[in-house]
């Protein structure tokens, strides 16, 4: 998939999924993830097996994400080059939107 | 306990989870969950226990879909054909394997999915016979009358069933 297609598709990212991306900057697997979305946004957001598999496939689809090993039965996923082109973009949009706020409320 | 035709009888996931969710508080326990649940499902008795059930379907799985769920503390059921059952005991707040909105809306639509190939199929079956009927309505006599209308009715009544089915998962989905 080409960056282009990848932002047609994926972009602008559900909190989810931006989340679950975000968190593979570093190698991580499926319970991992939860463990550190968790941690960092102070127990609000806490993810189901469910929606994390669904999330990884659709992204490792999208070639936004890559496994790297399995340790322990447990599969390791690593963000690609095009998906942190994509966390870049997404982090941008949403500084945009933070600085388009400041003022009004 | 034997339950007979439950997939049919309870066939939009949230509420099939919540009938099972019930019936543990109850004590009684799905014994083997496989292809023929949908037509007899045994339950054991046993202690009343609170789970959690979820339903998910997957026509594909990859091998981590396993783990993952595992991971989470949710115990593998058993599967309908690509339908998976998954229970996990808990005490306080009902854990939930779709978090977000989007994921349990995408959840309930591989289900639509799944039904609305044999929705069309009852359709077109329902309209064969229809077409077949009046093309041969003079040169089929009593008995051939008899037949085509077992068949309409039968296939008429698949196919408000299953389209109704459809309508209560979608609300679901909206």
């Amino acid at each position: 998939m080409d960056i282009e297609t990848a932002r047609k598709k994926f972009t602008p990212m559900s909190e989810t999924m931006l989340y679950i991306l975000m968190s593979l900057v570093e190698e991580r697997h499926g319970y991992g993830i939860m463990q550190h979305v968790k941690e960092i946004t102070d127990g609000r957001i806490i993810l189901g097996a469910g929606t994390i598999y669904q999330t990884l496939v659709k992204l490792e689809n999208g070639e936004l994400i890559k496994p790297t090993e399995e340790k322990d039965r447990k599969k390791l996923y690593i963000v690609t080059d095009m998906g942190k082109q994509i966390l870049l973009q997404e982090k941008n949009r949403i500084i945009e939107i933070a600085k388009n706020m400041e003022g009004i409320l | 306990m034997i339950k007979l035709m439950s997939t049919f009888i309870h066939p939009v996931p949230a509420e099939y989870e919540e009938w099972l969710e019930n019936l543990a508080q109850q004590g009684y326990h799905p014994n083997k969950i496989n292809h023929w649940t949908s037509t007899f499902l045994i339950f054991k008795k046993g202690e009343p226990k609170k789970y959690r059930y979820v339903l998910d379907m997957q026509p594909f799985v990859k091998k981590e879909y396993f783990e993952t769920y595992k991971d989470f503390g949710w115990e593998h059921c058993g599967q309908m054909s690509s339908t998976y059952l998954w229970r996990m005991e808990y005490t306080d707040e009902r854990p939930e394997s779709f978090t977000d909105t989007s994921a349990l809306k995408e959840r309930n639509r591989r289900f639509v999915k799944a039904i609305s190939f044999s929705f069309i199929l009852f359709v077109v079956t329902f309209l064969i016979i229809a077409a077949t009927f009046i093309i041969n309505r003079n040169d089929c006599g009593t008995a051939g009358i008899v037949q085509y209308t077992l068949g309409l009715v039968l296939s008429g009544f698949i196919t408000l069933y299953l389209g109704n089915v459809m309508r209560k998962i979608n609300k679901f989905i909206k």
